[in-house]
């Protein structure tokens, strides 16, 4: 999605969110189903903190050594046949895997799901190419027909009921009307397997990558990450520069975490490890595979005060325990990421000019925290977002100027009692100005103020 | 872990993860349980390389080169994890891991001498020198992306059955 000026609408969002009965109807089964298929799948692991430990040590060394094993993983990729192409943000990123496309003919592409993409807004730069793109995962492809962008990283249609897809399923494809999952399940395979036959190319992101052997892991339930890495014959690759693993044998840690805490399965249906490009004597693979390494702000972030939020394996468990996306769904967030790693990524990616009322989209509860299988701080990252957006003069103009002048207050004890006793004098014009509404919310000022009761 | 134990733990997993699961001890026993999950005169792809694939292709009339026009395909993979379930499927050797993806139906045979007991094991042996490519499969192709209740059989297979030999 292409950062624009103006700041991203949360609260107004939020308020109509607030109002449309089926959304919270459909998040709160979706998030209740989440919580409850979660501790289920965790329930008979053994040293389940030992085991998130040792993934959130991974990831701090990776994070501490990434130039390295961002070069490591470039070398061994090439080896392994891949080309490798570095992109420093998200324009550059989609003009080169347009012209990967353009330059060899692809007209039809079948895309895996890749949040990444969605953050690099891939889909409407490759159709203003005059490319037809077919989004494969189920959910993907619902709101693609729909014309809408995920309101959940793992579940993108989260936000439908059945009968909604239903409907549009009638509409668009022509089929006869059913609500029945399985039914409307039957109906896209048959669509998109006529898509997977005839493409030119697969265009997938990456859920970790090896840098000692240059491979691609990539995880889907339906088959569709299979399809699009291994049918066609051209795979051009997404992957943001965080998501190395030092080597594959790091990745059972994160197989046992990552399904358990996404979707409450012990594994996803299907993990592929992809190292290069079909070779001699192979029947499988991608006779070209590319793969765009992107940076898009990620260096910075590595630099800065909120590295860890690159440790996350995205997963989603901290916006399906959050009780603000539970609530308010992930549109309201407005850009790519949603729940409290979205606040977090987000604000970094696009700027606190424009993220800023995102930072406010948080209890503090700590529920992410719990969840998290990589230990990301959430609620530290939040609060230091906060303070920067207060440093920075994002907050309120009326909030601030109130602060300012409770802060002077607080430091004078004779200005500090002045204003109190200003407040009990003014009080019945507050009340009076203000009508219930202040009046039931706000206490009364005490007739003798703690201070002075104390010994 | 013994040999059978490891063998009857893969596939008290895999049928959680709600693959079919068979286990036989010779070639007879293995044509008696392919022709039971499989009708006989399906449109089968079965490589028919190793001498398993060999005693089983026998077994259909009909089988079909090319695994897209296929409605079954029966092959033998490269092992399987018995901590989770979990078929390991690799191109070595010269095979199209997606000719398990793209037929309605998946009959896989493992050896029993084929079974890791856990993921780090599977790693182990494979992470110094990868093959282009290794596909993990845990039961049937499935969805829950229409309000989280389960779908099966999205793009691959909606039905898996294993058979440990």
């Amino acid at each position: 999605m292409s950062p624009e000026q103006t700041s991203l609408a949360f609260r107004e969002n939020s308020v109509r969110a607030l109002q449309d009965p089926a959304l919270r109807a459909a998040m709160k089964q979706a998030t209740d189903t989440f919580g409850t298929k979660r501790a289920d799948a965790f329930a008979p692991v053994r040293d389940l903190e030992a085991l998130r430990d040792r993934a959130s040590a991974i990831r701090d060394d990776v994070l501490a050594n990434l130039p390295m094993y961002v070069d490591r993983f470039v070398a061994s990729a090439t080896r392994a046949g891949a080309t490798i192409h570095r992109a420093k943000d998200a324009a550059t990123a989609r003009e080169i895997i347009r012209k990967i496309l353009a330059d060899r003919g692809a007209r039809r592409i079948v895309k895996g799901k890749s949040m990444v993409s969605e953050e690099v807004d891939l889909n409407s730069h490759l159709e203003a190419a005059g490319m037809e793109v077919v989004e494969t995962d189920l959910g993907e492809y619902i709101i693609q027909m729909e014309g809408e962008t995920p309101s959940h990283i793992i579940v993108p249609a989260i936000h439908k009921n059945r009968r909604q897809v239903g409907r549009l399923f009638a509409d668009r494809l022509g089929v006869p009307y059913s609500d029945d999952p399985q039914v409307l399940t039957k109906i896209a395979r048959k669509a998109m397997r006529e898509k997977f036959l005839s493409a030119d190319a697969g265009v997938s992101g990456v859920n970790f990558a090896a840098a000692d052997t240059g491979s691609l892991v990539l995880l889907t339930n339906e088959g569709n990450g299979r399809m699009v890495t291994t049918v066609p014959p051209l795979h051009v690759a997404i992957l943001s520069i965080e998501k190395m693993l030092p080597s594959l044998t790091d990745l059972p840690a994160f197989l046992r975490l990552l399904p358990r805490s996404a979707t409450g399965q012990t594994m996803t249906s299907y993990v592929s490890v992809i190292t290069g490009t079909r070779k001699a004597g192979d029947a499988t693979g991608a006779k070209e595979l590319h793969i765009v390494l992107l940076d898009n702000g990620r260096t910075e972030i590595l630099a800065g005060e909120s590295r860890d939020i690159l440790k996350c394996i995205r997963c989603g468990a901290c916006m399906n325990v959050c009780p603000v996306y539970r609530t308010v769904g992930g549109h309201a967030y407005g850009w790519t990421y949603p729940g409290p790693m979205g606040i977090v990524l987000t604000t970094l990616l696009t700027g606190m000019k424009k993220s800023h009322p995102l930072v406010d989209a948080s209890t503090i509860c700590g529920a992410c925290v719990e969840v998290c299988p990589v230990r990301v701080p959430l609620v530290d990252l939040i609060l230091g977002l906060r303070r920067r957006k207060v440093r920075d003069r994002f907050n309120d103009p009326r909030e601030r100027r109130g602060m300012e002048a409770f802060g002077k207050a607080a430091a004078s004890p004779a200005l500090f009692a002045l204003g109190q006793r200003l407040a009990g004098a003014f009080w019945p014009v507050v009340r009076a100005l203000g009508g219930k509404d202040v009046a039931g919310r706000m206490p009364a000022p005490a007739k003798t103020p703690l201070r002075r009761r104390l010994p | 872990m013994s040999g059978a134990d490891r063998g009857r733990l893969f596939l008290e997993n895999a049928a959680k993860a709600a693959a079919g699961t068979h286990s036989v001890s010779d070639t007879g026993d293995l044509l008696a349980a392919l022709g039971r999950v499989v009708a006989i005169d399906s449109p089968v792809y079965c490589p028919g390389v190793t001498p398993i694939e060999r005693a089983a292709a026998a077994l259909f009339p009909n089988r079909v080169s090319d695994y897209a026009a296929a409605t079954v395909t029966v092959e033998e993979v490269f092992g399987a994890i018995a901590e989770t379930g979990t078929l390991v499927c690799s191109s070595e050797g010269g095979r199209a891991v997606q000719a398990g993806l793209l037929p309605a139906h998946h009959v896989a045979i493992v050896r029993r001498d084929r079974i890791f007991d856990t993921l780090d094991d599977l790693f182990a042996a494979v992470a110094a020198a990868p093959p282009t490519n290794i596909t993990l499969v845990t039961g049937p192709s499935r969805t829950a992306d229409i309000e989280l209740t389960l779908a099966i059989g999205v793009h691959g297979p909606e039905k898996l059955d294993i058979i440990v030999s």
